[in-house]
């Protein structure tokens, strides 16, 4: 069995599997797919991969997946016996997809202002900054009162996949001209997950802080 | 314009770990907290003099601030102590970022705006830090909303701070005029033990009514107490 990521250094979505490959000390294969200016990614060959068009996609043997969220999950019920990414538990396995899916569609908007800003995706730039800001509003209500109730991440007592999911959007939000002044338990909850082991940076997140 | 000289609350104490810094804006100018490593907190001019870059972008050395793009690094009082590029430079003394009186006090950090007219600092009361909270929405109009009581009952204790009941617990409420229209609101628990968690549900619930609730519907004689306060 050997593990190949399509991937594209900028992509945020790409990141979160190198991250969690990472975390889960996984050795993989990393094919660089020429996102910009090439679009490769929309290219006969990849859309025979992957026929929306963009990356991340891993293969695995005979089996082709895309979508984040999906190959998160994937990786994770595979490789990670401990159960702590993705947990077996149908209380928190529920919340972990909740956020899931919020990263996949409630964040969308995020992912989209940045590619605007930095690639120049057409996009309306006004709208979708107004949607990243309700959406990181949400995210840091939810991690305030996580703390106040003595929790550090976004579901249960350990980092899940919830944590990896929702932290580029917010981590690279400066690409698109939002601060982190207004999130204060979105900046702490930042700093713990740099902690987590494994943790790799990409291009818009410093190593150190 | 309700708000002058006077001590403003930028963040919750706590909230504030040592060895990290965050960025806020009051009245529109760009500020840096941060707590160095023995614990002490710093207000600044969120500016390094080098190229302009915010310093709240940057990370906390032990007692230094360093700046995120090339490493300047400045000491508890301002002044640039190393910079990485040329090591054994014995650093001039007109390398130092502005920085702005701050104490700590009822959990918060509270910076002096601006200089002497601003008067004695908040007291220190006893105080439970709960959460701040970012409102769109300019500063005016907030203060005149809870000081007319159409968020529900706020005593103004000064143009920038206001006291309530909820359930049992008392509340203390420091107004950041942080943008012509954006607002804090930082809130500490000053009685009983009404769960924190609650207070924080409260809060977001007020903050909805406060962003929503028109203007114009506050009578011109409130608008003038408000402003007058």
């Amino acid at each position: 069995m050997s593990l190949v990521l399509h991937d594209y250094e900028l992509d945020s979505d790409s990141y979160k599997v190198r991250l969690l490959l990472s975390a889960l000390g996984l050795p993989y294969a990393k094919v660089a797919v020429n996102v910009h200016p090439g679009h490769e990614q929309r290219s006969p060959a990849y859309l025979r991969l992957n026929p929306l068009g963009n990356l991340p996609i891993l293969v695995d043997g005979e089996t082709t997946l895309r979508d984040s969220g999906a190959i998160l999950c994937y990786l994770a019920r595979l490789h990670d016996r401990e159960g702590q990414w993705l947990p077996a538990n149908p209380v928190p396995f529920g919340e972990v997809m909740m956020w899931l899916f919020f990263a996949g569609a409630d964040l969308a908007p995020a992912t989209l202002a940045r590619l605007h800003h930095m690639l120049e995706v057409p996009a309306d730039a006004d709208a979708v900054g107004a949607a990243s800001r309700r959406a990181f509003r949400i995210m840091d209500d939810h991690m305030t009162k996580r703390e106040l109730e003595g929790f550090a991440w976004f579901v249960g007592d350990q980092a899940t996949l919830a944590d990896i999911a929702l932290f580029p959007a917010i981590a690279l939000s400066r690409d698109f001209g939002i601060d982190h002044d207004e999130y204060p338990a979105l900046r702490r909850w930042m700093r713990r997950v740099r902690t987590i082991p494994g943790f790799i940076t990409m291009p818009g997140i410093p190593d150190y802080h | 314009m309700g708000f002058a000289a006077g001590w403003y609350a930028l963040a919750l104490g706590d909230g504030l770990e040592p060895g990290t810094s965050a960025g806020t804006q009051l009245f529109d100018k760009e500020l840096v907290v941060w707590r160095d490593a023995s614990g002490a907190s710093h207000v600044w001019e969120d500016r390094c003099p080098h190229r302009g870059m915010r310093l709240s972008f940057g990370f906390v050395r032990g007692n230094h601030i360093a700046c995120l793009y090339h490493g300047w690094q400045y000491d508890e009082a301002g002044q640039c102590r190393h910079i990485p590029a040329h090591p054994t430079l014995e650093v001039p003394e007109t390398i130092k970022v502005p920085t702005y009186a701050s104490v700590e006090a009822a959990g918060m950090i509270w910076v002096r705006w601006d200089g002497e007219a601003a008067g004695q600092p908040p007291a220190d009361i006893a105080a439970v830090p709960v959460r701040s909270l970012y409102l769109d929405r300019e500063p005016e109009t907030v203060a005149q909303l809870l000081a007319a009581g159409r968020a529900g009952s706020f005593e103004t204790l000064s143009p920038g701070s206001f006291a309530t009941a909820l359930e049992g617990a008392d509340l203390f409420l420091a107004l950041q005029p942080y943008a012509a229209e954006r607002t804090a609101l930082h809130i500490a628990r000053t009685g009983g033990d009404l769960p924190l968690k609650d207070i924080a549900m409260w809060a977001e619930e007020l903050r909805a009514s406060l962003e929503a609730l028109p203007a114009a519907g506050l009578a011109p004689a409130a608008r003038q107490a408000g402003a007058a306060a």
